[in-house]
C-alpha cells in the first residue's frame, strides 16, 4: 500500500493549472444591495448546474452524471469511480486513465480538460443550501485560500472551470458564460458580498 | 510523431488526433489490444503510457510526443508469461477473452501502485474494465494469486 503514497505524487504533477486572468475589483459600494442579491442569485445558479456540482461532491469522493441521457436525477459516476482522498482517482483509478485534455468527440465519451479532478472537499457544494455555498465561497479555508477577487479571477480562467461552458457533445453547458459569472463575483463582492437568509 | 512503444522506437506520420488505439492497430500491427467501445466505457483498448494505465481510445496520438507506450505484447511473452499473465492461466480467467488484454493491463497498473490490494480495491479499479462473459470472481482471484507472487518473488 505504501506505494500509493509515491503514486499520489505521481499523478498529482499534472494537477495544478491556474487562471491567468487578472481583474480589476469593483469599487465597494458602488453595487446596491439588491443587485447584490440578484448577482449571488446568477452565481449560485452556475455553482449548482450540474456541470460545477457534479465534480463538487462531498467525502465520499464519487463524482456524479446528469443530464438528459440518464433522467432527472444525478446518480454516481459509472464504472464504481471513486476519486479517492486524493480527489484525483490515485488510490484506485486515476481519472487520467479515461478523462484526457480534450473532450471525446463522440457523445458519451468521455469529457476532458487540461487537469481533470474533484475539487478538495472542503469545496464541496453539493447538498449544500445557497446560504452555505455563500458563507462557503468567501471562506478562505473553504475556498481554496482566495479573496474574492481571486475567486472571479478563478472562474475566469481556470481551464477546468472554462470545461463548464465548452463540455462536448450532449451535455448542457453552464448558464451565463465565465466573463459573466467573473462579472457577477466582482459586483456581488462590490455590493458587499450578500448572502440569502 | 515519435514514442516508443514497448521499447521500440516509432516515428508516426499520422493525423494527431488519431487514437492510439487506431495507431496501434492498424500502424503498427500490434492487434492485442482490443476496440470494445470508443468511448472509454468498457476497458478493452486499455494500454499503459509512461506507466500508467490509459484507454487508448481516447488518447490522441498528437498528445505522445516522447511517451512510452506498452500494450500487451509488451508484457511477457508466451514462453516466460508476466506473473499477472501467469496467475491469468493459472485460474482459467477468460472465456471469450476478448476483454483480457485490457483486464491485464489494467490490473498490472493496479499492481505496480498496490501489492496488497483488498477486494475493495481491485472492485474500484476494475469496474471500468467490463467483461461480458462475467468472469469477474476469476479476475478477482488472479489478482490476488498475482500479487502473493509479486510480493513473494
Amino acid at each position: 500500500m505504501k506505494r500509493i503514497i509515491f503514486a499520489v505524487g505521481l499523478f498529482a504533477l499534472p494537477a495544478f493549472a491556474e487562471s491567468n486572468v487578472t481583474l480589476e475589483p469593483l469599487p465597494e459600494g458602488s453595487v446596491s444591495a439588491a443587485e447584490g442579491a440578484q448577482m449571488w442569485e446568477n452565481i449560485h445558479e452556475v455553482f449548482t448546474h450540474p456541470r460545477c456540482i457534479n465534480c463538487h461532491v462531498g467525502e465520499d469522493n464519487i463524482p456524479l452524471w446528469s443530464g438528459p441521457h440518464y433522467g432527472g436525477e444525478a446518480r454516481p459516476h459509472g464504472m464504481f469511480i471513486s476519486a479517492g482522498d486524493s480527489r484525483i482517482g490515485a488510490e484506485y483509478l486515476a481519472c487520467s486513465t479515461c478523462h484526457g485534455p480534450e473532450n471525446s468527440a463522440q457523445l458519451h465519451g468521455a469529457p476532458g480538460a487540461e487537469v481533470w479532478l474533484l475539487p478538495p472537499v472542503e469545496m464541496a457544494w453539493h447538498g449544500k443550501t445557497s446560504a452555505e455555498i455563500c458563507a462557503q465561497i468567501q471562506d478562505p479555508e473553504r475556498n481554496g485560500d482566495k479573496t474574492l477577487l481571486e475567486v472571479a479571477e478563478h472562474v475566469a480562467g481556470d481551464p477546468l472551470v472554462l470545461w463548464g461552458w465548452e463540455p462536448g457533445p450532449g451535455r448542457e453547458p453552464a448558464p451565463y458564460s465565465a466573463a459573466e459569472l467573473a462579472d457577477f463575483v466582482l459586483k456581488w463582492t462590490a455590493a458587499g458580498a450578500p448572502c440569502p437568509s | 510523431m515519435q514514442l516508443t512503444i514497448n521499447g521500440t522506437p516509432h516515428d508516426i506520420e499520422i493525423e494527431p488526433d488519431t487514437p492510439l488505439l487506431w495507431v496501434l492497430r492498424d500502424e503498427i500491427g500490434l492487434t492485442g489490444t482490443k476496440y470494445g467501445c470508443g468511448i472509454a466505457q468498457c476497458g478493452a483498448c486499455t494500454v499503459h503510457v509512461d506507466g500508467e494505465a490509459r484507454r487508448s481510445c481516447q488518447v490522441q496520438i498528437g498528445d505522445l510526443e516522447g511517451a512510452e507506450v506498452t500494450t500487451i505484447e509488451g508484457f511477457g511473452s508466451p514462453d516466460k508469461l508476466s506473473l499477472v499473465q501467469q496467475a491469468w492461466v493459472d485460474h482459467q480467467v477468460a472465456q471469450c477473452g476478448y476483454c483480457q488484454s485490457g483486464q491485464v493491463m489494467q490490473a498490472t497498473a493496479l499492481l505496480e501502485l498496490n501489492d496488497s490490494p483488498t477486494d475493495e480495491d481491485i472492485d474500484r479499479v476494475m469496474s471500468g474494465n467490463l467483461c461480458r462473459c462475467g468472469t469477474y470472481p476469476r479476475i478477482r482471484a488472479a489478482i490476488h494469486d498475482a500479487a502473493a507472487k509479486i510480493k513473494g518473488a
